[in-house]
């Protein structure tokens, strides 16, 4: 295979990204990667902020493309682009773009599915490459999803499972708000655990004893408000009781995402596990995962993908490639957002 | 046990949920009233049960998938399949991640209205008020604890 140059472009939600890769049979490499991410925003009004997300998207395309000096004929073989799922407005940011550029130079344009991207990002990693054998079973978590996939094969999933409610991250940052913690509260409540006891409180492990592999974990939130409730206020003052409380969260959490991959692996014999998007990110997940896979199975849990854990380009890229690769090419004039895309 | 609060104009009712079965009757209850271009609006606090008594609706329109939180989303659809009263689609909106009245705007809510044949199903609407005072087409639905 010759080598050549994919252009990622990402704006399905918050994150503006854009990346180059450059694949070849041996390597891959991100040539260039830049995130236009809200978080100073998000600090500054305690808050996610939607709107200015979406209208931030065009200023910040232009000057990344601007930075990356691309536009408007970029000398790449082909543009990756994510199509959804995600917000309509912020996705047509995007795709116009990848339309406007293939247009102008005649690059072909793929369109991405959101959700390949982050299963890809695990790709990205050179060690993973090296033992990428399907079928590989991925655990993908973040603010807005919760679903176990079966890689089957470059371009060919199976979502064998899924959350019939709220997202595991999302689990995390609801309950980090009603402990009053800031934001975002995910990473907070983790930090806090860590000097924890996971056994102080007796929360739900919602779907534990559930045949299928789909998660729910709207109960959780509510045994959190009501165990957060019942707590006199100097308690809730407590540090300890609070570190408890984080503690007892995030492993009903872990408890539960790593009992239903152990279970989908035993059904599936992947080769590997992967875990993916923003909760990928939580030392405890991997630790845990790692250990039970490795004890009951003999799986090995893949690296996670440093600094690719959330939203970004070089996982659109790199999902690209997998479509480039095998001549999976969109035709720019009919591309457009599908907001409720699925794997 | 929930007690839930449905507002119709001058309208007042009250029921109460004693199971999560019980938001069924709710949803079938709302979905009789509803008509194109209606808006839900789902108020409580976290944890009170607002996604489920979105997902029994769901359930009441004939819509197979079990609609997850949008909270992260803002905002997903769904295709009846079979249309009801010239109702073929369920809109779910989330504000809980709106921080400004204005940022709704990114939504394009109205035009997701304007195409006669969806109701949309509004969390947290307490996040876009003056956006939802301009919409008299609407039920507001409120959920409490005990």
């Amino acid at each position: 295979m010759k080598a050549f140059t994919i252009l990622g472009l990402e704006s399905s939600c918050d994150e503006t990204s854009l990346a180059i890769l450059k694949v070849s049979t041996s390597s891959v490499d991100i040539l260039h990667h830049e995130t236009a991410t809200q978080i100073p925003i998000h600090q500054r009004y305690g808050g996610v902020v939607p709107e200015v997300a979406a209208r931030t998207h065009v200023a910040e395309i232009l000057s990344l493309l601007d930075r990356a000096t691309l536009f408007p004929k970029p000398k790449v073989d082909a543009i990756a682009v994510t199509q959804g799922p995600g917000l309509a407005t912020a996705l047509r940011v995007g795709i116009e773009t990848a339309r406007a550029m293939s247009f102008a130079s005649g690059i072909p344009t793929i369109g991405v599915n959101h959700l390949e991207g982050h299963l890809a990002s695990a790709w990205l990693v050179k060690e993973n490459r090296a033992q990428w054998k399907f079928p590989i079973l991925a655990l993908l978590v973040s603010g807005g999803h919760t679903e176990l996939v079966l890689i089957k094969d470059f371009c060919s999933y199976r979502v064998v499972g899924r959350t019939r409610d709220d997202a595991a991250g999302e689990a995390f940052d609801k309950t980090a708000k009603l402990m009053g913690l800031g934001y975002p509260g995910g990473p907070i409540l983790s930090q806090s655990a860590l000097n924890g006891d996971s056994t102080a409180f007796d929360l739900p492990r919602p779907m534990f004893h559930d045949k299928s592999f789909d998660f729910s974990f709207s109960g959780l939130k509510t045994a959190v408000r009501n165990t957060w409730e019942g707590l006199s206020p100097k308690k809730q003052k407590d540090e300890s009781v609070r570190n408890d409380l984080c503690a007892s969260i995030q492993e009903a959490i872990v408890d539960v995402l790593v009992k239903k991959t152990l279970a989908a692996a035993r059904k599936y014999h992947p080769t590997a596990v992967c875990i993916v998007g923003g909760v990928s990110a939580n030392r405890h997940l991997n630790d845990v995962m790692s250990q039970t896979l490795s004890r009951e199975l003999g799986i090995r849990v893949l690296e996670p993908a440093k600094g690719l854990h959330t939203d970004n380009a070089a996982m659109i890229a790199a999902a690209g490639a997998w479509h480039f690769e095998r001549k999976k090419l969109s035709d720019w004039k009919k591309l457009d957002a599908k907001p409720e895309l699925d794997l | 046990m929930r007690h839930v609060t449905i507002t119709t104009g001058d309208t007042v009712e009250r029921f109460d949920v004693a199971d999560p079965s019980g938001w069924n009757d709710i949803a079938e209850l709302l979905a009789s009233r509803l008509v194109p271009g209606d808006i839900v609006a789902l108020s409580g606090a976290l944890g009170a049960g607002k996604t489920t008594c979105v997902q029994a609706l769901a359930k009441a329109f004939g819509i197979k998938r079990q609609p997850p939180s949008p909270t992260f989303a803002l905002m997903r659809s769904y295709a009846l399949p079979k249309a009801i009263r010239g109702i073929k689609r369920l809109v779910h909106v989330d504000a809980y991640r709106i921080e400004k009245p204005d940022e709704i705007l990114a939504l394009d809510l109205d035009e997701e209205l304007a195409d006669g044949k969806s109701v949309l199903v509004l969390e947290w609407p307490e996040q876009i008020t003056s956006w939802l005072m301009r919409h008299i087409s609407r039920i507001d639905v409120s959920i409490r604890g005990e």
